[in-house]
């Protein structure tokens, strides 16, 4: 184990498009900027806002706060309804802007990634890095607009880089390396950094860690048995020291999505339908992965924040949207009568043509055709050309959202 | 909620089209009631893709109210789809 702090040359750069949305909406609307905008997903007062601009910020509202409580606060913002097919083009224009500077490029959510330059061409490796940093905040400039801001950071590993773009929004670019590693994180709070929310912030301070210096201080050997209590302690003691744990892939376990009913009075047979809608989309995403699936959850809110769920396995693997809802609608029957939130999910995941075919192989094989002949009509001529009759007045509720935390679906 | 008004109306359009990162460039439009709005900037330009058929989503201002055009590289139509004017 490294006792020593990483001292070789920070490589990796992190590119975080803070308050993504509110800002991609004040460069596509100019007359907005300098004025605070929240990005919401349904245009009512009770829907919570999903990102605000850094002037919203400053006046004290915060992501998740329902629109009427932050009109109270001020009174003048403006709530737009989110659009994601604008999202998905700055983050395929900042994807290709990253790619050009390395082969190794990971994006973390739709507004962040970043950027390995240990195995990038040599010409590129001898630049500055800082000096690379400066560049890619001008390309999104030119190539997207003169709005667009960004916070970089540079380190030896992605929790550093990561933690260096956060030090100064909204437009920052700094590097943490061994030598400024413990001023910086001596000017940061224990929930500051990157994985440590309220929860992990109780077990350090259960044994005196208030502060990241001292959590950098802590020997391995307590975080790991008394601390974290797992192996996640001994990642912590090289996270915190700048070598790196955390270039995984990531691997698809599940596929669903979920919906907040538009309104608490919807009858049975409503609320049926727009299942069904969320049927249709998971199948449709797990086709995409060319996943199969061999499990379907589903689960139900209500108002007073009870959660239902319900969950069955098939002994065949499916992955047309029939089935999953066939599957959906068995288990929903047992589901509570007031709702407020549906939800639905496929796992037990394995990749499509894995599997042997049963000695019902000419039903799946036709089926298979059949789903894979509507998924050509919808790409050809747009999503939801085809669907179920069930469906047809749905589309205008259950619209496609901002997938957050993933990029597989961008 | 913003003021958003949503609209479906057919628009003449004056535009360039050149080099560069954006070779395409929405100058001025008329609308429907003969009223002509020169655009002074060009927001975002952001494609829609409808199956095998583009949408080029131009967001401009004129410095008074924020509109979206919308181009059709199919049928070679223009669009005027949003207007926002009131923010106060």
């Amino acid at each position: 184990m490294n006792n020593s702090y990483n001292l070789e040359r920070p490589l990796i750069m992190h590119i975080d498009l803070n308050s993504c949305f509110a800002t991609v909406e004040q460069q596509a609307r100019p007359l907005l900027r300098g004025r605070p905008v929240v990005v919401v997903n349904r245009r009512t007062d009770t829907t919570s806002i999903v990102t605000a601009s850094y002037e919203a910020k400053a006046r004290g509202i915060k992501v998740g706060m329902r629109v009427r409580d932050a009109k109270l606060l001020v009174p003048e913002v403006v709530a737009l309804e989110s659009d994601p097919a604008k999202y998905r083009f700055v983050y395929h224009k900042l994807l290709g802007i990253m790619s050009d500077y390395s082969a190794h490029v990971s994006m973390k959510s739709i507004d962040e990634g970043a950027i390995d330059f240990h195995q990038a061409t040599e010409a590129m490796r001898f630049r500055e890095l800082r000096e690379i940093g400066a560049e890619i905040k001008q390309r999104l400039k030119d190539e997207i607009g003169s709005a667009m801001r960004c916070n970089i950071g540079i380190s030896t590993n992605r929790f550093l880089a990561k933690t260096a773009a956060s030090l100064h929004k909204p437009d920052g670019l700094d590097v943490i390396d061994a030598t400024n590693l413990r001023a910086t994180l001596a000017s940061l709070h224990l929930t500051d950094l990157t994985g440590i929310a309220r929860h992990n912030e109780v077990r350090l301070k259960a044994v005196g860690i208030t502060t990241p210096l001292q959590f950098l201080d802590a020997d391995e050997v307590t975080l790991h048995k008394i601390v974290f209590k797992s192996i996640v302690g001994q990642q912590w003691y090289q996270r915190l020291r700048g070598y790196e744990v955390d270039d995984v892939a990531s691997t698809i376990k599940r596929v669903g999505r979920q919906y907040v009913l538009e309104s608490r009075t919807l009858g049975r047979d409503e609320i049926v339908k727009r299942l069904h809608h969320l049927c249709e989309s998971v199948g449709s995403r797990l086709r995409a992965q060319r996943k199969v699936a061999r499990g379907v959850y589903v689960y139900a809110k209500t108002p007073d924040h009870q959660y239902w769920h319900a969950s069955q396995m098939s002994q065949l693997p499916f992955s047309s949207d029939t089935t999953i809802n066939v599957l959906a609608q068995q288990l929903f029957q047992a589901a509570p009568r007031m709702i407020q939130e549906i939800g639905v999910h496929c796992y037990e995941l394995s990749d499509e043509g894995d599997g042997q075919l049963s000695l019902f192989g000419d039903v799946i094989m036709r089926e298979r055709h059949l789903v894979h002949a509507i998924d050509e009509i919808n790409q050809r001529y747009g999503d939801r050309t085809v669907h179920a009759a069930d469906t047809l007045q749905t589309g205008e509720f259950v619209k496609q959202k901002i997938p957050f935390g993933s990029t597989r679906y961008l | 909620m913003d003021d958003e008004i949503f609209l479906h109306e057919r628009i003449e359009v004056v535009a360039v089209f050149g080099a560069g990162l954006n070779p395409c460039r929405p100058l001025k439009f008329r609308r429907a009631n003969g009223r002509e709005i020169a655009i002074t900037e060009i927001g975002l330009r952001h494609p829609s893709i409808q199956g095998k058929r583009t949408l080029h989503i131009f967001d401009v201002t004129d410095g008074s109210a924020d509109y979206r055009l919308e181009f059709d590289s199919q049928q070679l139509t223009w669009q005027l789809t949003r207007e926002a004017d009131h923010y106060e």
